[in-house]
């Protein structure tokens, strides 16, 4: 990896297509990006709205389906865990921060890896990342039919022993990608809200369940120790919550839309994993306090419901469980949005089809790309196995996140004319290069069953890049 | 950016609402440009003393990013806005022609609004010949900026412009408001025989201004600050402009610090 094995002469793909050049000026404003034709491409989303989107999209699968499963795994050190995957995700969001206020452009982690590495790894990750995004919103997805499941429940409502995950999960599948095709009228505001009431929730329960555990209202906490399991659990259990780590990087796909991407992309992405790592980490310690690890499990993904009741009773279950519905639609959501600026930035390029990045004039959103992203999530949720879906989902995404710390380094060594970020990372090879290693090593501690996987989409991506596009030529080309 | 000189308006913020003939006001005019909109023929031709600032915009969904749109519509967008530009070309002063893809149609009109100094923006709803223009005042207005649109747009023409103050009951005086811009207005040159004032009580500004949008061809008002209540029904002059049969020039406020050079 790393060396670009463009010989080819041409720069098309199969289907005779080159990658667009969308020429953008170099003097982009704080407000809008000025093209070479001199139209104006509208910066419309700020400080707040980036961490919205940070936030909203991370928040979902590290507070609401996790607790159980891994507390399961590894006892109260789940909280390291979290930990752990908090520690990487900022080695990683620091390089790609840097990455973005240099390319701020659509496709995020895919762009900066294709102009730094070229067009094999470009391909690779872009491709992964598509099908990583499916697998993160299938996970997501299924986390969401267990909550409304659970919701049902609690509501008394008796289904006679029907499972309703699978057909929820379904349900919402397909609701939320026709909400796509069909445009979004002030989804960005609605979800500034949704994430300011998720967290207001959160912080409500994890203060009371915090001083509860603390033993300030005197009920018993559950002595356990930490290192239940012994540690290597907690390191197996980091990749599989990695998951929960993910949304950072979807702040880099809207890099085009961001108000003064110098200053506020890195913050919108440090300061995106910085909330959510405070919360989870909180949250297991919470969770862990209230009932043992061997109980916690037997919750399964709603097991921080059990432990609200725990504290509020029904009341407090019942504020999770509405917590946990909009976390959950969120990330999805999000995850589906990204996965369709993925196929547009693969796509632009000649990677892909053209007629992927095809829009609708009347509803003006990418029809194709969101089909590509919400039909195979169908397939996915249908399928069901959570952890393999989050685990594969986060395979992807390491690979993604080792590659832009890699194409970090390049670029700092090769630091073309054009390259000029606005924000730099201190102590760069450090950072980067332990990232990198963090992010590989983490793929180390998987089930086989998730690394052959995403091994197997690793090798047929560049082997669709082999027998599509191995023309193509993007390094250095901004 | 612009091809006029933006100094006067500098000058101008000292000397206030002296008199001196400015620089044609600047209006910008937005446009929908792929949605087949065009600006009636009567509209052109009373907007020709102005320089105009043509924003042909494309408005896209949050999941879709701009560079997408501008890959695939750019072209049609540019050739759409200089077709109407064309129009302006024949009689104007002065045409400029900005495109721009955005999630966010205010804070695109906001921004070039502001980038080009213009004086008013128009919400362009469609018209007939234009002779009577009706200049609702219902809260402190620019005085000097709207003398300067008005009087400039009906120089030489047979318009007749109706001042019309809107008592809302508080602590403004509309009737000082309308004398005062019916004396700018005189001092620019405008003959008081085009010249009518008209009071009303009104408890709902808003609605009664759309009510009587079909006795008058245009609509000139000032924009109104931002409020709670316009936050929450969304801003004066965009309920005027969605409610009226007319077409609707806001005025500007002007910016605050003298305008920065470039």
């Amino acid at each position: 990896m790393g060396t670009t094995p463009e010989s080819g002469t041409g720069t098309t793909n199969r289907a005779g297509e080159a990658p667009e050049q969308v020429g953008l000026s170099t003097e982009a404003s704080a407000e809008a990006t000025v093209t070479e034709e001199g139209t104006e491409l509208e910066r419309s989303i700020g400080l707040v709205g980036g961490i919205a989107i940070g936030v909203g999209t991370m928040i979902g699968a590290g507070i609401f389906v996790f607790p159980g499963l891994a507390a399961g795994r590894a006892g109260p050190a789940a909280a390291g865990s979290f930990a752990i995957g908090a520690v990487i995700a900022l080695l990683v969001a620091l390089p790609a921060s840097e990455l973005a206020t240099a390319m701020p452009k659509s496709g995020g982690g895919y762009y900066f890896i294709s102009r730094a590495l070229g067009a094999l790894p470009g391909a690779v990750v872009g491709i992964s990342i598509w099908l990583g995004l499916v697998f993160a919103t299938a996970f997501y997805l299924v986390g969401f039919g267990n909550y409304a499941a659970a919701l049902l429940a609690e509501a008394g409502v008796g289904l006679g022993g029907v499972p309703i995950v699978m057909p929820m999960a379904l349900v919402f599948g397909v609701l939320l990608t026709a909400l796509n095709l069909f445009g979004t009228e002030n989804a960005a505001k609605l979800q500034n809200y949704v994430v300011g009431l998720l967290l207001t929730i959160l912080v409500l329960f994890l203060g009371f369940g915090g001083l509860d555990a603390l033993g300030v209202f005197g009920s018993q906490s559950t002595p356990e120790t930490f290192f239940r399991y012994g540690p290597f659990p907690m390191f197996t259990t980091a990749a599989l919550v990695f998951t929960s780590y993910l949304g950072f990087a979807q702040v880099a796909t809207v890099a085009g839309d961001i108000k003064q991407p110098g200053r506020n992309l890195p913050l919108a992405m440090v300061g995106s994993v910085l909330i959510v790592a405070v919360l989870y980490v909180a949250t297991i310690f919470v969770a862990t306090s209230a009932f043992g690890s061997a109980r916690l499990e037997t919750f399964g993904e709603t097991a921080i419901v059990e432990v609200a009741r725990n504290f509020v009773g029904s009341a407090g279950a019942l504020a999770i469980l509405l917590a946990g519905l909009l976390a959950t639609v969120s990330s999805a959501n999000a995850s589906i949005l990204s996965t369709s600026r993925a196929v547009f930035a693969v796509s632009r390029d000649a990677l892909l089809p053209k007629v992927a990045s095809r829009m609708n004039l009347k509803y003006g959103t990418p029809h194709v790309a969101l089909a590509m992203a919400g039909g195979p999530v169908l397939v996915l949720v249908a399928l069901g196995e959570v952890e393999v879906l989050a685990e594969v989902a986060s395979f992807l995404h390491l690979v993604m996140y080792g590659l832009m710390c890699v194409a970090l380094i390049a670029m700092r060594r090769d630091e073309p004319e054009w390259y000029d970020p606005d924000f730099r990372v201190p102590a760069y090879p450090l950072v980067a290069g332990v990232g990198a290693l963090a992010s590989f090593g983490l793929i180390g501690f998987m089930q086989p069953a998730s690394q052959v996987i995403g091994i197997a989409i690793m090798l047929a991506a560049a082997g669709w890049y082999k027998y599509y596009a191995a023309d193509v030529m993007l390094k250095g080309v901004l | 950016m612009s091809d006029d000189d933006p100094a006067p308006l500098a000058a101008d913020s000292t000397s206030d609402q002296d008199l001196d003939i400015r620089e044609p006001p600047r209006v910008l005019i937005p446009v929908e440009v792929l949605e087949g909109r065009a600006i009636s023929e009567p509209l052109v031709e009373f907007l020709a003393p102005a320089s105009i600032v043509l924003l042909g915009y494309h408005v896209l969904p949050e999941q879709t990013p701009t560079e997408q749109a501008s890959m695939q519509f750019e072209e049609r967008a540019r050739t759409a806005i200089e077709d109407i530009a064309d129009a302006f070309r024949g009689v104007g002063r002065g045409v400029e022609t900005r495109v721009a893809f955005t999630h966010d149609r205010d804070q695109t009109v906001e921004r070039v609004a502001a980038e080009v100094g213009a004086t008013a923006t128009l919400l362009p709803n469609p018209t007939g010949a234009i002779e009577d223009v009706v200049v609702p005042i219902r809260g402190a207005v620019d005085v000097g900026r709207l003398a300067d649109l008005v009087a400039t747009l009906l120089a030489g023409r047979a318009g007749a412009v109706t001042l019309w103050g809107l008592d809302t009951g508080g602590e403004f005086d509309a009737d000082a408001a309308v004398e005062r811009a019916r004396q700018t207005l005189l001092d620019r040159g405008l003959p008081a025989e085009q010249i009518d004032t008209e009071h009303s009580d009104s408890d709902a500004p808003v609605r009664d201004i759309v009510d009587r949008s079909d006795e008058f061809d245009i609509i000139v008002m000032g924009a109104g600050g931002p409020s709670l209540l316009s936050s929450l029904l969304g801003d004066a002059t965009e309920r005027v402009a969605e409610g009226a049969v007319a077409p609707v020039l806001v005025v500007r406020k002007r910016p605050d610090p003298p305008e920065r050079t470039e």
